[in-house]
């Protein structure tokens, strides 16, 4: 019986596909592969709304060569094997004309592989790490872009304003993986460069809510600062605890999960003072921020995170390589893309030689009576960070 | 006898087409029928072990994790070939099937089953732990080599040998001393079979599938990292393949691979929403209306012989 009513829903989504590929000739067709189911589901369907947002404003004003744009997305699970599949259809089945990338670093690494064997140029707008770009000359990558801001700048705005006030000790805690370790390194290295004295460093497993024997660690050395590259469950474990064991730095920063409304939603007051890490408000004075806010909210009925800022921004970003190449031709939207430099609503676009961002700038942020306020760099920055913090039961 | 000429001819012409495959087919073609060859020996694998004495591991994704890495290493850190390293990966995890099985199989009862569970999160951790060898929760990037297309025959040859394997023991008298196993392990005990050592037999033989396909699997995606490779969801959709075909029989895992691959790929990819659902259902009903899968149930049916 099952098998029937699947062989049926097999047989419509043949019918489906065939009708799909008939009219296939008209609009350019941009593949990707996304995490619209997994572990990182949430973050994968923002940056999918991107996609599609910057789909209907390309269409809006015209389309790209002459020609409609249209998204042929998949779900990969959040899984790279899953996703290496997909890129490999979305190139070598439905012969889409351009690819844009997959959500998360990992899923990045494993798709590059395919997307170069295939000289396919792939803007990835979620990647943040270095080692996808950065590769000995032999493991040399041509055709990925990045466009967010690498994960070790992630806490320098937290260690420069210290560093500023005059701090002198840091304690980096970290999450074991990819990313959060990349994170952790770059703000040992700052904290360095800036005279600071890195008193501890720790990582715990992926998952970790208990940090009591951590943070018991944490303040026997007293810290003047305590830099955390988290995500969101371990960002908000991690403040709660250290009020119950009265951890109370000067200054004191998380990462990704910061950023959220739910981190506020969760820990109320006790997220006061803290600063975080983000590649993107909607605050910032960047061209046509607001509207992209505002046009967001309005289509999917819910305000954009920095995921579907840079989806939007990397797919403007690829079309406006073609536009200026004039061609879909991997080559040479490769070499516009290199020289391209951009202003988005996710802010500045340029790259070196491996296709590793150099321009975009990442904000610091403080939750100040239940506001995320932009507090660094000072050029960017609407009002002054409120330092020190002061201790917990005067919050 | 005419019948079986028939199917064995049936059979030939198929390993004749998928070896031509490669020659006509688009890269994805063999990279979808490269992972459905996986599959069938993920799921094949452990039919050996659970679908033939009954004790259900619910910790094999471990081999194949321990199998990739073995594999990664050796070819990122001490330069080996691919061929070679995936044999590796093959050993390394007999060995810790070995390791953990000896133990753990001389206990009667559902102590295996929660055993392999906690092997899994334990390699997890392992790995996570020694990241000069495994770079840790960076994970292991491997040299760009594109060798996809003899990857997909040495899938291809891993899948044939463990489906031939279950039909060897199937057919044995060693196939046989399992089924008592799981039947009535006491019973069997009584009538004189060493029931611990040939579950550990089984064992050994059910490790060294996941252990080669974790390494060849290593070696084409060129990137592995902890939670890729040791995913529980892995164990489960190789039981869920292995149920949907049938259970103890030579062409249930077979069967269940490819349909749960396909469905997958048709449907799901295009409805991401409902697949959880999709899946979630087909659960239900395999384990509801046929418990002994689709084999199980054209066997009782149609009068099919016990070794299908």
């Amino acid at each position: 019986m099952t098998t029937k009513a699947l062989g049926a829903v097999v047989a419509a989504m043949a019918v489906l596909v065939g009708g799909l590929a008939a009219q296939a000739q008209g609009p350019i067709r941009i593949g990707a592969s996304l995490s619209l189911t997994g572990t990182y589901a949430k973050l994968g369907r923002n940056q999918h709304e991107g996609y599609k947002l910057c789909e209907k404003d390309l269409n809006a004003t015209g389309g790209l060569l002459g020609r409609k744009v249209e998204f042929v997305v998949y779900d990969d699970q959040s899984t790279p094997a899953t996703a290496v599949r997909l890129y490999e259809k979305l190139i070598t089945e439905d012969m889409v004309d351009g690819v844009m990338g997959p959500y998360s670093s990992p899923v990045t690494e494993a798709s590059a592989n395919v997307t170069e064997k295939y000289k396919k140029v792939m803007v990835a707008p979620l990647a943040a790490t270095t080692s996808i770009f950065k590769r000995p000359p032999d493991k040399k990558r041509y055709y990925v872009f990045m466009v967010i801001s690498p994960a070790e700048a992630y806490l320098e705005g937290l260690i420069d304003m210290a560093a500023k006030r005059g701090l002198k000790t840091v304690a980096v805690v970290n999450e074991d993986t990819l990313f959060s370790k990349a994170a952790a390194a770059g703000a040992v290295d700052i904290a360095k460069k800036k005279g600071m004295q890195v008193v501890f460093q720790e990582a715990y497993p992926k998952g970790n809510t208990d940090f009591a024997a951590l943070l018991t660690k944490v303040k026997s050395l007293n810290p003047d600062i305590v830099a955390a590259a988290t995500y969101f469950d371990d960002a908000v474990a991690l403040t709660r605890q250290m009020r119950e064991l009265d951890v109370s730095p000067k200054a004191y920063g998380v990462t990704v999960g910061g950023d959220l409304p739910e981190f506020y939603d969760t820990l109320k007051a006790n997220a006061e003072y803290v600063y975080g890490a983000t590649q993107w408000e909607h605050v910032l004075p960047y061209p046509g921020n607001h509207e992209f806010f505002g046009a967001y909210k309005k289509e999917f009925g819910h305000e954009p995170s920095y995921h579907s800022a840079a989806g939007y921004a990397g797919c403007l970003i690829y079309a406006e390589a073609v536009k200026r190449a004039g061609t879909l031709d991997a080559d040479r939207v490769r070499e516009q893309l290199l020289k391209l430099e951009m202003r988005t609503v996710f802010g500045d676009y340029k790259v070196d030689q491996d296709g590793f961002q150099v321009a975009h700038r990442m904000v610091t942020f403080q939750w100040q009576e239940g506001k995320k306020v932009v507090v660094w760099p000072d050029e960017m920055a609407p009002a002054k960070p409120r330092f020190p913090t002061p201790p917990w039961n005067q919050r | 006898m005419i019948r079986r000429g028939a199917a064995l001819a049936a059979l030939a012409a198929v390993v004749a087409g998928l070896a031509a495959y490669p020659g006509y087919a688009s890269g994805y073609g063999v990279r979808a029928t490269l992972q459905i060859f996986m599959w069938i020996v993920l799921a094949g694998s452990w039919n050996l072990i659970s679908g033939l004495t009954g004790y259900v591991s619910f910790g094999h994704v471990a081999f194949f994790g321990a199998g990739a890495y073995t594999g990664a290493i050796l070819v990122a850190k001490v330069g080996w070939p691919w061929l070679p390293a995936a044999l590796a990966g093959g050993v390394a995890a007999v060995l810790l099937a070995l390791v953990i099985g000896y133990p753990c199989l001389r206990l009667k009862g559902p102590y295996f089953a929660i055993a392999l569970l906690g092997l899994n999160e334990v390699l997890r951790a392992l790995v996570s732990y020694f990241e000069g060898l495994t770079g840790g929760g960076n994970g292991l990037s491997l040299p760009t080599l594109d060798a996809t297309i003899p990857i997909y025959y040495a899938m291809g040859a891993s899948a044939a040998s463990v489906t031939l394997l279950t039909y060897v023991i199937i057919t044995s008298r060693f196939g046989l001393r399992l089924m008592t196993i799981r039947e009535d392990e006491v019973a069997a005990e009584a009538m004189g079979i060493d029931t611990a050592r040939h579950k550990l037999y089984a064992f050994l033989l059910s490790a060294a599938g996941p252990g080669i396909v974790g390494a060849l699997t290593a070696r084409d995606q060129g990137y592995i990292e902890p939670i890729s490779v040791f995913p529980l969801a892995t164990t489960i959709t190789m039981i869920v393949m292995v149920l949907l075909g049938g259970k103890g029989t030579v062409w249930g895992p077979v069967l269940g691979a490819v349909v749960l691959f396909v469905a997958q790929e048709v449907v799901w990819a295009r409805y991401p929403y409902v697949h959880p659902l999709l899946f979630g259902a087909i659960i239900v009903a395999v384990v509801l209306l046929m418990p002994r899968g689709v084999l199980g149930l054209l066997q009782s049916r149609y009068r099919l012989p016990r070794t299908i």
